[in-house]
């Protein structure tokens, strides 16, 4: 038995969502979603829970992780009930739920700690620089470049990111960690053999990998199985880029971060510019449909949207003067924006990937493979 | 007796020509005594083939027709209006049903059904050759109406009635007008308060010199009929003189000693023996229950205007006509149903009215804060079949569960509640902080415009819960707290709980529990004990009580808003019964013969209509009709043991020469 709680409803609209409550239970937006089956009916459901306040059902709950928000529930609803909205609301929600520290709320929920978080974190690196830089030379390289190393020498930096890297795993995994608990362990008394856990990790990587779920969304109707959406497209690139920067920096900055100029043709240039085009083509082009609200899931943006695009902008903008500069061989240009590229980066990560909107990256995988276990351990019964 | 008849058969394009041979039909028809001429038509109701009889029956001089086609209930006044047009009197016309009652009952059997057709012309053409010529009755009427009850419905009726120049008498039971509507607060689309409803009706009617009200008044006897009623009621005095001060009278309401529960607040407070139910209720000066005064005469001390010597009298109404609008009562939830009387936090729907009207700050009852409130839908209305529904009901020490029984005849919905309770439910909401409201349904159906309602109520964050009939809420009450728990369907039956501060059972609308007024009229009920009409559909307001209309929710479960449509129907049907001054009715009755009447008084106890009396003629007890009441249904004619009395039309010697002709053998 389950008590109802208007309340939920309540502080579910800090996370975004509205209007939820005029669901008359009509059932359209299930019957509408491409991606909604036998298994997995959603979003009614979830617009249900979330009305009557029943927290347990969402905790517990890997739909919210299933949903690509097409919008064509809120598109068709008779309502308007926006259950699409909702639905990301809930996404909102769940990560600040797995989120053990209890940042997450905070981050989601008050501007001041958003803010405020940013401000301290980016001053933090400030700081670092004032006292630890090295010299600020103006004598160049041969080949014209920066002597980018010498001010910021790379290995100092790697112990940052190292540590970086160390919190935003133990962080990260330990709230994926608490997503299995809620949503693996919540069934009591099934037996999950070991060995699913294994035949069913290629869903991880592949859904990973592919985020392939993001083709089918918006397809009822269509005939087709998936379809080559600019949407799906557009966020793999960004994905895709957003991944391929991360591993350049935090593994092999050593590589990255070189005073050497390459050849254009050189992979380090090359995996650069990959990266730096996918991550302006997406940031761009979602800020530009968040602007334009032109389609469904791009209408309603909380607080957090905006800041995560900002953010990541910023990052991309000052990445690239860093490399424009250094590579003309402008010495004090590149030293400070690459200050200010890392008072960017640093806040980033730092709150999107554990605590915020990044750690959708890892919860949607994760999710379809907690689902695919617990659903194979129940066919095995 | 000579006559000349005409004989129309029709072939209804095939659907009776296809089985019945009305060729065949014709020719043993046509040399028939007394036929005239014999015709088969395609179809005899176009009016191609109308105006063929009509020149027929001018050319020949025919004095009767009979026409073969489809069942009277069709046809009958269409052949009558064409005898009519060709100067014959209509009663001079005979009908023999030869489709329903011949090709479609037996397209397996072609011979046997032409055989069945002849038959049945054949008794037709022997009845028509007895046919008389009958006139209507007419009846003189009085140009009044009565209204009983002064709810929304009566009162709207009689301003409606006064306007088209009828005098009208309007009788209400209680001492104060507005009925159920009176004790309503804010109604919906309107946002007027039920009171300012009635007191705008009441200005109405006291602003119109043809209009006499009753308060206090009760039809204790009715006799006559139709055009000519007269009912005689019982006025019980106010013992209050109508000129009096009203501090005066407040003074002597605080001084009464008596407390008894109030009704018009649903028992949920008391009230003195010296009252009114709000302070500008009208008449707008107070009266004394004289059932539960003790006489200790403290009111008299302190208010003049008190007068014990008043007196019961007997008023005389004469009427031509009767319009009912004597309203409802709400369900009253038997005890421990849903926790009715058993929980002291579980009220009905019209007592949650009168609570929500009386909070003026915090919403409270019994001295306690509300803050969730559960409302139980259908509570009395879409009742079961006893078994259908689970029982519930079991106690332990800490833990007590209600009847969840939701057996009863109350097959009905009682359309009003469903948005009423949402209207409650969202007021109470505006007007008191920290409100949720929890919906336990069976399905919401606000239609039409109040569907608007349900929809505000939604996006204010109130919940709705649904189950099927044969699975609802329980409540219980653990420890102190209640609880209600539903297995929701819009949640795949999961078991959801709400702890409720108050539980409101949102009860429908029942029959008045006194019906002695249905009696005095004869009034016929329908299967759910409210008055009946005589078509729901096409003759809404009209009983089959001659000059007796009805509306309002005495009819059955109804708005305010369809309430008032009903009441202008029905005022403007009763109107139609007098506005002339006489009245002409169906001629077709029964007829006594006094030479053979020996006064059994058998026909008077089978007379469904009360239309039979005794009379003394030339100092012989025998049975006389009333010619305004009598419907000729027959019901009289096989009781009577001397075979005295005949019904018009379808005397002894009309049926037996019929017989005759369908027992007759067909060459």
């Amino acid at each position: 038995m389950a008590a109802a709680d208007t309340m939920f409803g309540e502080s579910l609209k800090e996370f975004g969502a509205f209007d939820f409550n005029a669901c008359y239970n009509c059932g359209t937006c299930t019957a509408v979603c491409s991606l909604s089956d036998e298994q997995n009916s959603f979003p009614r459901e979830m617009v249900r829970f979330s009305v009557l306040g029943l927290r347990d059902d969402i905790h517990s709950s890997v739909k919210p992780w299933l949903c690509y928000y097409c919008g064509q529930c809120s598109t068709h609803c008779p309502q308007d009930a926006k259950p699409a909205e909702l639905m990301m609301s809930l996404r909102r929600y769940l990560t600040s739920v797995y989120d053990w520290t209890g940042l997450g709320r905070k981050l989601y929920t008050s501007k001041a700690w958003e803010f405020g978080s940013i401000a301290i974190l980016a001053l933090l690196i400030l700081v670092l620089f004032l006292f630890l830089h090295g010299p600020m030379t103006t004598e160049l390289t041969d080949q014209g470049g920066v002597k980018l190393n010498t001010f910021a020498p790379w290995k100092q930096v790697e112990i940052g990111d190292w540590i970086m890297a160390g919190m935003l795993s133990f962080f990260l995994l330990s709230n994926i960690f608490n997503m299995y608990l809620k949503i693996v362990r919540k069934n009591k008394g099934l037996k999950i053999p070991i060995k699913l856990w294994f035949t069913e990790l290629y869903n991880l990587i592949v859904h990973f990998a592919t985020q392939k779920q993001f083709s089918k969304c918006d397809t009822l109707g269509t005939g087709k199985k998936f379809t080559f959406s600019s949407y799906w497209i557009i966020h793999w690139f960004l994905m895709s880029s957003y991944v391929i920067m991360f591993i350049m920096i935090v593994f092999f900055l050593g590589w990255f971060q070189t005073d050497n100029i390459y050849h254009w043709t050189h992979p380090q240039r090359l995996f650069g510019y990959y990266a730096t085009a996918g991550l302006l083509t997406g940031v761009v082009w979602f800020f530009v449909a968040r602007f334009r609200k032109s389609d469904e899931k791009s209408k309603h943006s909380h607080i957090t949207d905006w800041t995560f695009l900002v953010l990541l902008f910023l990052t991309t903008v000052t990445g690239i003067l860093v490399q424009i500069f250094r590579i003309n061989g402008m010495p004090y240009p590149t030293y400070y924006t690459y200050v200010i590229h890392l008072m960017v980066l640093f806040p980033m990560l730092m709150i999107e990937v554990p605590f915020s909107k990044w750690s959708h990256l890892a919860y949607r995988p994760f999710a379809i493979y907690f689902d695919r276990v617990v659903q194979a351990a129940k066919k095995i019964k | 007796m000579n006559r000349k008849l005409g004989v129309y058969i029709c072939h209804c394009g095939g659907n009776i020509s296809d089985y019945v041979d009305v060729e065949k039909v014709k020719a043993a028809v046509e040399h028939d005594e007394g036929v005239f001429l014999a015709r088969t038509t395609m179809f005899a109701c176009s009016d191609a083939t109308q105006k063929e009889m009509v020149e027929d029956i001018n050319a020949n001089q025919l004095d009767g027709i009979v026409v073969a086609s489809c069942s009277p209930k069709l046809h009958l006044t269409t052949f009558r209006a064409v005898a009519e047009r060709a100067g014959l009197n209509k009663y001079n016309y005979v009908h023999a049903n030869i489709r329903e009652q011949v090709s479609w009952a037996h397209s397996d059997n072609k011979t046997g059904a032409t055989e069945k057709a002849i038959h049945l012309v054949k008794s037709a053409i022997a009845r028509v050759r007895l046919a008389e010529s009958l006139d209507p009755i007419t009846i003189p009427s009085r140009k009044a109406v009565a209204v009983i009850g002064a709810g929304i419905s009566g009162m709207r009726a009689a301003i409606e009635l006064a306007d088209m120049g009828c005098p009208v008498t309007l009788i209400e039971r209680e001492h104060f007008v507005g009925g159920r509507v009176a004790q309503w607060d804010l109604l919906f689309t309107t946002d007027q308060t039920g009171k300012e409803l009635v007191t705008r009706l009441y200005d109405d009617i006291a602003k119109r010199s043809n209009i006499r009200l009753l308060t206090g008044a009760e039809v204790i006897e009715n006799t006559g009929n139709i055009g000519d009623f007269t009912l005689k009621v019982k006025v019980t005095p106010r013992y209050i003189n109508e000129r009096c001060d009203e501090g005066n009278l407040q003074r002597a309401i605080d001084a009464c000693p008596v407390e008894v529960p109030d009704d018009f607040n649903f028992n949920i407070t008391t009230r003195k023996a010296i009252y009114h139910n709000f302070p500008s209720e009208y008449p707008q000066y107070p009266v004394i229950d004289i059932k539960n005064c003790t006489r200790c005469g403290e009111c008299e001390k302190v208010c003049g205007s008190i007068d014990f010597s008043q007196q019961e009298k007997t008023v005389e109404v004469k009427a031509g006509s009767v319009l009912m609008a004597t309203g409802f009562d709400p369900y009253n939830p038997s005890e421990g149903e849903f926790g009715y009387l058993q929980f002291d936090n579980v009220v009905t729907l019209p007592q949650f009215k009168r609570i929500i009207d009386m909070c003026e700050e915090k919403l409270t009852f019994r001295g306690k804060d509300i803050h969730n409130i559960a409302y139980i839908y259908c509570v009395g209305s879409r009742q079961v079949e006893a078994g259908a529904s689970s029982a519930g009901g079991s106690a332990t020490d800490r833990y007590e569960e209600a009847s969840r029984d939701i057996s009863g005849e109350n097959r009905y919905c009682s359309r009003y509640c469903c948005t009423s309770v949402i209207h409650s439910a969202i007021e109470t909401k505006k007007r008191f902080r920290a409100v949720n409201n929890y919906h336990f349904t069976r399905g919401i159906r606000t239609y039409g415009k109040q569907e608007l309602l349900y929809n505000e109520s939604l996006k204010m964050g109130d919940i709705y819960l649904q189950s099927y009939e044969n699975d609802p809420p329980s409540v219980i009450r653990e420890n102190g707290k209640t609880t209600v728990r539903i297995n929701d369907i819009m949640t795949a039956g999961k078991e959801i709980s709400v702890n409720a501060d108050l539980i409101v059972l949102v009860t429908g609308m029942v029959p008045r529990s006194d019906n002695r007024i249905a009696s005095l009229f004869k009034l016929p009920k329908g299967r759910d004990n409210f008055f009946n009409e005589i078509h729901m559909k096409l003759r809404p307001v009209e009983t089959v009580i001659d000059g007796v209309t009805i509306c309002g929710a005495c009819q059955g479960p109804k708005n305010i808003t369809e309430s008032v449509n009903s009441s202008l129907s029905a005022a403007t049907k009763s109107f139609s019964y007098v506005s002339k001054g006489e009245l002409e009715l169906e001629p077709i009755i029964a007829r006594v013969d006094a030479a053979l009447c020996t006064w059994c008084g058998k026909c008077m106890e089978a007379c469904p209509f009360d239309a039979v009396k005794k009379v003394v003629d030339g100092g012989k007890e025998i049975a006389a009709i009333n010619n305004s009441v009598c419907k000729g249904c027959g019901m009289c004619l096989p009781v009577c043991p001397v075979n005295a009395i005949d019904l018009v039309a379808y005397s002894d010697q009309e049926m037996e020469t019929m017989i005759n002709a369908l027992a007759e053998d067909i060459k």
